[in-house]
């Protein structure tokens, strides 16, 4: 019964959303009036080689089919879906024969890993800060924590990133300047290369940290000092709960639905990368990864990042509904 | 004997704009006593300030509500308890749910919406007896609700699950299950059709007599008064006008605001257009001089534009604020 009236229709929704975003990804490149396979061939011949035309062709042709192009548009959309199904997003125009799978693959885990952290340390320190700050209005540290969020927020966040940087890693050097791992550095599972990995996200999570927590806090706030005014706060004022019950059963528990909602959304958006966090700290991800295939109109690889990023947000969101029901017994029935 | 004495009472709301202080006077100077196993009602318009009375007399006081002065005390076993004079809040929290409890107003959004009824009950429950034994504390709750005529099963709903009259007389049974001894209902019949109303006050009716404790009814409804209470007290911006027996209320009334009240009822069969007191409540903000009521009062006279009227004893039980019946007396 379940199944059927809140699964099923929202399953059927997440694989529409994901049709329709891969498509689009489809359509829009082939919009483009240049032609990549054109491109490529005149980059050859500009470099002044004599080429049979007969071998360049030959060559057109196998470009077309590398990159997909080749056959009529209907055909081209068939093919699509099917390298899609088996993994293949085609090879990377700028580090020519590496797949685009294989490039997202090295960078998808230093991406995953910096914003996965920094999302959650930040959510779950602003969230908290901003029930504490509604259930005490009136104490000292509330009316601080205020204040900083209030301050912090508007910051931009390249200027926090390069202030963090100059100081601990620059006049004080506590920690590195860029990369994401010592140079020269065995790559392993050990305690050694985990410190250092380590060393190295500090920075660039803690720039991220120190201002998201101000958005996650101010959000809270807001949701939880209108759920405050509710009457069953009241009411369980009235009938003498205790403080700590009537602050995490009634006013947090309560406030927190739209913080996870929040949460869900950004986890989706984990995939775009952090662009200027990655070129700040030189940190390798998926971010600097499009930077790059953008700058070099590498549009296989910039497709690959899209559909990854299209299947994030989607998943993220049907993950989110289907756990909703659990949060908010309202939208159980419905 | 009365369980509770309140003196002199002035809880206002401050608020600060542009430098300058608002205050808002919703409870000025009301005195007045319960006394035990009694149902003592407290009529009046909307913003007249009921429930704020209602609030401060429980202390429940929070800003902008301020208590400028006055007591409150309770009489629970012979002793006797000035609730404002509690430093600690946690001292509070022992007294409310068990001694004194709450029918709120607008019953509709009082539960938890994220938590199923029997949490609700556990919660009040748990806070002033600690619960060691489930099934004893299911067998309370089943005896609790099958005298109240409602079933089991709802325990296991969620608020949003049920019609507006069962959430009402959910409240009323989660507010009379540690059997208080004093139980304040803020409107509890509001946004209830007629037939819904019967019933709850009903169970209040029966409630009241099997638990044998006091009950403060707030409500801008005579019907139920008329119905319910034993005593009346009629407010008008801020302060009690009249207070009597609700017989003595309904028949003899002597403030001009009563009166005026009173004659714009409906009765059954009559067909005339009633009469209304001309003209609108006061802000609290800017009350009247003198009298707060001459400005609509037909009977106003110079000395009500000045000065005000003390409550005074005109008969058994029979206080009013009006000069008219200082000089026939």
């Amino acid at each position: 019964m379940v199944f059927k009236k809140y699964i099923i229709p929202r399953f059927i929704q997440y694989i529409t959303v994901l049709f329709i975003g891969i498509t689009l990804v489809f359509i829009i490149p082939r919009l483009l009036p240049s032609d990549p396979v054109e491109h490529q061939l005149n980059r050859m011949t500009a470099q002044g080689q004599y080429l049979d035309p007969a071998a360049v062709e030959e060559m057109r042709e196998t470009l077309q089919e590398l990159y997909g192009l080749k056959g009529g548009l209907f055909q081209q959309y068939i093919n699509y879906w099917k390298r899609l199904f088996i993994g293949n997003l085609g090879p990377s125009f700028t580090q020519f024969p590496t797949p685009v799978v294989e490039l997202i693959k090295i960078s998808l885990p230093w991406t995953l890993g910096l914003l996965l952290v920094s999302l959650m340390l930040s959510w779950v320190i602003g969230t908290m800060l901003g029930g504490i700050k509604v259930s005490f209005p009136n104490s000292i540290l509330a009316k601080i924590m205020e204040v900083l969020a209030m301050g912090m927020r508007p910051i931009p966040y390249y200027i926090m990133a390069l202030v963090l940087l100059i100081i601990f890693a620059f006049i004080f050097p506590v920690f590195p300047m860029a990369g994401g791992y010592s140079m020269g550095a065995k790559v392993g599972f050990n305690l050694r290369f985990i410190l250092d990995l380590f060393r190295h996200a500090f920075l660039p999570i803690m720039s991220m940290v120190v201002l998201e927590i101000g958005g996650w806090f101010l959000q809270m706030r807001n949701v939880a000092s209108n759920v405050v005014e509710e009457d069953y706060v009241v009411y369980a004022e009235a009938s003498g709960l205790p403080k700590l019950k009537i602050i995490f059963r009634y006013i947090m528990r309560n406030a927190i639905i739209p913080q996870i909602t929040g949460l869900a959304l950004n986890l989706g958006f984990i995939f775009g990368g952090a662009l200027i966090t990655e070129i700040v700290f030189s940190y390798p991800g998926i971010g600097t990864l499009l930077y790059s295939a953008i700058l070099a109109g590498d549009y296989n690889l910039i497709l690959g990042i899209n559909i990854f990023s299209i299947v994030g947000v989607s998943t993220a969101m049907l993950i989110i509904d289907l756990i909703y029901p659990l949060l908010d017994p309202r939208v159980r029935y419905q | 004997m009365s369980i509770l004495e309140v003196k002199e009472l002035k809880a206002y709301y401050s608020t600060e704009k542009y430098g300058h202080i608002y205050r808002v006077r919703a409870v000025d100077g009301v005195s007045f006593q319960v006394h035990k196993n009694e149902i003592y009602g407290i009529a009046g318009e909307s913003g007249c300030g009921k429930s704020t009375l209602l609030k401060a007399v429980s202390g429940l006081i929070k800003p902008p509500l301020e208590i400028l002065e006055g007591e409150v005390a309770y009489n629970f076993d012979d002793k006797i308890l000035d609730i404002l004079a509690l430093k600690e809040d946690k001292q509070r929290r022992q007294v409310r749910g068990v001694r004194i409890s709450h029918i709120p107003q607008g019953s509709m959004s009082v539960l938890n919406p994220v938590r199923r009824i029997k949490k609700s009950f556990e919660d009040i429950v748990d806070a002033h007896q600690k619960i060691k034994d489930r099934t004893c504390f299911d067998k309370m709750v089943k005896t609790h609700l099958e005298a109240l005529g409602l079933d089991w099963s709802v325990m296991h709903a969620f608020p949003h699950q049920l019609s507006g009259g069962m959430r009402q007389r959910i409240t009323i049974a989660l507010a009379t299950i540690l059997k208080p001894d004093i139980i304040f209902a803020d409107e509890p019949t509001t946004a209830l059709d007629v037939i819904v109303q019967r019933g709850v006050v009903q169970l209040i009716k029966q409630i009241k007599k099997e638990q044998q404790n006091t009950l403060i009814m707030v409500t801008h409804d005579l019907a139920i008064h008329a119905n319910l209470c034993d005593r009346l007290a009629i407010m008008y911006a801020g302060k009690i006008v009249e207070e009597a027996d609700v017989d003595i209320i309904f028949n003899q009334p002597k403030h001009p605001y009563t009166l005026m009240l009173l004659k714009s009822l409906p009765t059954i069969g009559d067909k005339s257009i009633r009469a209304s007191a001309p003209g609108a409540p006061p802000s609290l903000i800017h009350v009247p001089s003198g009298c707060r009521f001459h400005p609509r009062c037909p009977e106003a006279t110079e000395r009500c534009r000045k000065e005000t009227p003390e409550l005074i004893q005109v008969g058994e039980g029979h206080r009013v604020a009006c000069f008219l019946e200082e000089g026939s007396k």
